[in-house]
């Protein structure tokens, strides 16, 4: 009996946590880009009546898959307070070595496509040893080791990739398995799995403290050095995973391939509500943002204006979502809303 | 004010020093000095025409005769300046290159005309007359290209437009060409035009796209990075449309192969043409080495023109007996076939274009004496000029349908 006000206490204190969480602002961020994104498609159909199918959003997520899978390892090194800018050369190459090491047959792809990827992991491990024991601005760092591996791609491959793409990668982008596209169930499986790691494992809960402030991580007995290294390295997989995929998508590999994903993936990171400083955001969001840049870019080709006009809109509308998805704008709303 | 400053003392910098490493890397002084100056390299088609010009310049007797550099300078005029600035200072005789840009290098290529240097520019070109254009440019690609796309849709259908990259006087002189056709024929409808930059992947992903908001399409008429077209259309399901293209093996592959034409695929493969590089070292060669004499001009490179049905598989090392394509177990995809030429440039063969490695027992073949002059294209190859009356009459294909 004597304990009775203590519990009326604690369930109080879960409702008033029941009632907050809801409206964390990630949340509202990943659910506004995915409804903006909907939206968008259904109100394409005025632009074209083709559009605002299940085909379009099917275009939409093969499109926007590489895009996800790059912004998981770029949001990871945002989230500790960096910048990776190596990512487009890393895509490119995952890819020249998918072609070149594995090329059209499926030899050895079983261990050879690990092998790229470890080779991707080691090189981002390089960038975040640089960031960390040495002391380079992140910038800079990645800067320097995207230019080195893509020229060390260019002189490799003496500017001609050459080789296909390994069946087993185009079988994974092109195939259908009981009717439904692989990589749809690859991009979803990989969105949880990714999702998981960066926000409910000991991993992701690490990055973010180092994000929201790496002394009081250290402090609190993280090992920031290490875990820096590893979000840099695991910014480098996603990057060469990224570059497999798009080698099955086009049987092929081309030196430019990634660069059309370096700012886009900074871009989906930041759209989906995480803060370029770092400490904040989620994965669920950053895909929201990847689908709506690949969303917003397929119904902006299709509204047949010239290309500067459509770049104009296209960058415009960014903007205006950045300033909606904002912070401030979810407590104004919290405020309107919640009380 | 201050940035500009800044990035001004960054040219001379950079001039100083490459002017440095090029004067170091000067060893044999009594050959003849010649640079090769490209803005870019990283795709199949700039990296062929590089590798053609080192093959050639280590192709005896070439190989005793010159000195060949090679500068890589980036897609910035600016660059491109600083870099022919330290080669005439460097004593260059003769500068080949592909151009970035048709009149931002003019003052820079005058100067080394003054100086005696030879300016020879290989597919794109500049308006300065006393450099040498040699281009395939003025031979009509977007025209030609155009009624061959119109006559095998019979005059009717929607199309897409897979262009260049935006701004680019090339883009533009194609589709300037293709729209002269295609607006004489009131049942063709561009439903959607997009710039897919000359790359396989961003073709391919703009013209997903495209299908995405007109899967109804009747026909494509690509630039370079037709086969991402192809492959887009592949990926949204079975059915192929006829389309028009440049020099890729793997749409040259694809208009022969009888699955894909049974699914509807049909049309014409030509376009700029990587060979354009090697003929253009080998006319300066003959020129600095006093076997031709010829004063600066705009020279045309016949444009290649291969309809499906005279697409013919090589079995060897290079274009013999009229092949025109490679299996695809020998050269990539986006591989430009046209980098072979068996009347101009018998000397190469893949190993010369992939790798610019001479090919084993070649000796340099004399080029035949004609040269075809190309005509004017204002703000290509002249600056004060007139384009001629007929500028995009065909010259590869006839109208088979009538507007």
């Amino acid at each position: 009996m004597t304990d009775r006000p203590s519990r009326v206490a604690a369930t109080e204190a879960q409702r008033d946590a029941r009632g907050i969480a809801p409206l964390r602002p990630e949340a509202i961020a990943a659910v506004a880009t995915f409804v903006l994104s909907v939206v968008l498609i259904l109100a394409s159909r005025f632009v074209s009546p083709a559009l605002g199918s299940w085909d379009q959003a099917a275009t939409v997520v093969v499109l926007a898959s590489f895009l996800i899978v790059v912004a998981f390892g770029q949001g990871l090194v945002i989230l500790i307070g960096g910048l990776d800018l190596s990512v487009a050369s890393l895509v490119t190459l995952g890819a020249v070595l998918a072609t070149t090491w594995i090329g059209s047959s499926n030899d050895g792809a079983i261990y050879l496509l690990p092998a790229i990827l470890i080779v991707c992991g080691l090189i981002g491990a390089a960038s975040g040893i640089g960031v960390t024991l040495l002391g380079v601005p992140p910038f800079i760092m990645t800067m320097a080791t995207g230019i080195i591996v893509g020229s060390v791609a260019l002189g490799y491959t003496s500017g001609t990739p050459r080789g296909g793409a390994p069946g087993i990668l185009i079988a994974l982008m092109k195939d259908d398995w009981a009717g439904v596209q692989i990589l749809i169930v690859f991009v979803v499986l990989f969105a949880v799995l990714a999702a998981i790691l960066q926000g409910s494992t000991s991993f992701g809960r690490k990055l973010y403290a180092i994000g929201a402030s790496a002394r009081a991580a250290h402090v609190a007995g993280v090992s920031v050095t290490r875990m820096t290294i590893l979000a840099y390295a695991m910014s480098a997989v996603s990057a060469g995973l990224a570059g497999l995929m798009l080698a099955g998508y086009s049987d092929g590999a081309t030196l430019r391939m990634g660069d059309s994903y370096l700012l886009p993936s900074i871009a989906a990171v930041v759209v989906g509500g995480s803060s370029i400083l770092g400490g904040t955001g989620s994965f669920a969001a950053t895909v929201g943002g990847a689908v709506l840049l690949t969303t917003l870019g397929t119904v902006i080709a299709a509204l047949g204006i010239g290309e500067g006009w459509r770049t104009v809109i296209e960058g415009s509308i960014i903007l205006i979502a950045l300033l909606l998805l904002r912070e401030s704008t979810f407590a104004g709303l919290k405020r309107l809303l919640g009380r | 004010m201050i940035h500009r400053r800044l990035k001004a003392t960054k040219t001379v910098l950079l001039a100083a020093a490459m002017t440095a490493a090029l004067a170091t890397g000067a060893s044999a002084e009594d050959k003849i000095k010649v640079y090769l100056s490209l803005s870019y390299s990283g795709n199949s088609w700039q990296s062929e025409a590089a590798n053609v010009v080192k093959a050639l310049a280590a192709t005896p007797p070439y190989d005793k005769l010159v000195d060949l550099k090679e500068v890589i300078s980036g897609t910035d005029p600016q660059a491109q300046i600083a870099a022919y600035e330290s080669m005439i200072d460097a004593g260059a005789q003769g500068i080949i290159s592909f151009p970035i840009s048709a009149t931002a290098l003019n003052r820079t290529v005058k100067r080394g005309c003054s100086k005696g240097v030879l300016f020879f520019m290989y597919d794109a070109t500049v308006t300065e007359p006393c450099a040498y254009n040699v281009s395939y440019i003025t031979a009509g690609f977007g025209e030609n290209t155009a009624q061959a796309l119109v006559n095998a849709l019979g005059g009717k259908g929607k199309i897409f437009l897979s262009r260049g990259v935006p701004g680019n006087s090339v883009d533009k002189r194609h589709t300037d060409g293709a729209m002269s056709i295609f607006k004489q024929y009131p049942g063709i409808q561009v439903v959607a035009e997009y710039y897919s930059y000359w790359d396989d992947r961003t073709t391919q992903t703009e013209t997903a796209k495209a299908l995405a908001a007109h899967p109804d399409v009747d026909g494509i008429w690509a630039q370079a990075g037709e086969y991402g077209a192809i492959q887009a259309l592949k990926d949204k399901g079975t059915r192929l449309v006829p389309m028009t293209g440049e020099n890729s093996n793997g749409f040259r592959l694809a208009l022969a192969n009888p699955d894909d034409q049974k699914a509807g695929l049909k049309g014409v493969s030509a376009g700029s043409p990587p060979a354009t590089a090697g003929y253009a070292f080998k006319l300066m060669m003959e020129i600095l080495t006093k076997k031709r004499d010829l004063k600066p001009m705009n020279i045309q490179y016949p444009l290649p023109w291969v309809p499906a049905d005279q697409v013919k598989l090589c079995k060897g090392q290079k274009f013999e007996d009229g092949c025109n394509v490679f299996p695809s177990t020998v050269v990539p995809n986006s591989f430009v076939t046209e980098v072979f030429n068996p009347t101009l440039l018998p000397e190469l063969s893949l190993q010369s274009a992939l790798e610019g490695k001479p090919t084993p027992g070649a000796t340099i073949q004399p080029l035949p004496a004609d040269v075809v002059k190309a005509p004017d294209e204002p703000g290509i190859n002249c600056s004060s000029c007139k384009a001629p009356a007929d500028e995009y009459k065909l010259t590869k294909v006839e109208a088979t349908v009538k507007p």
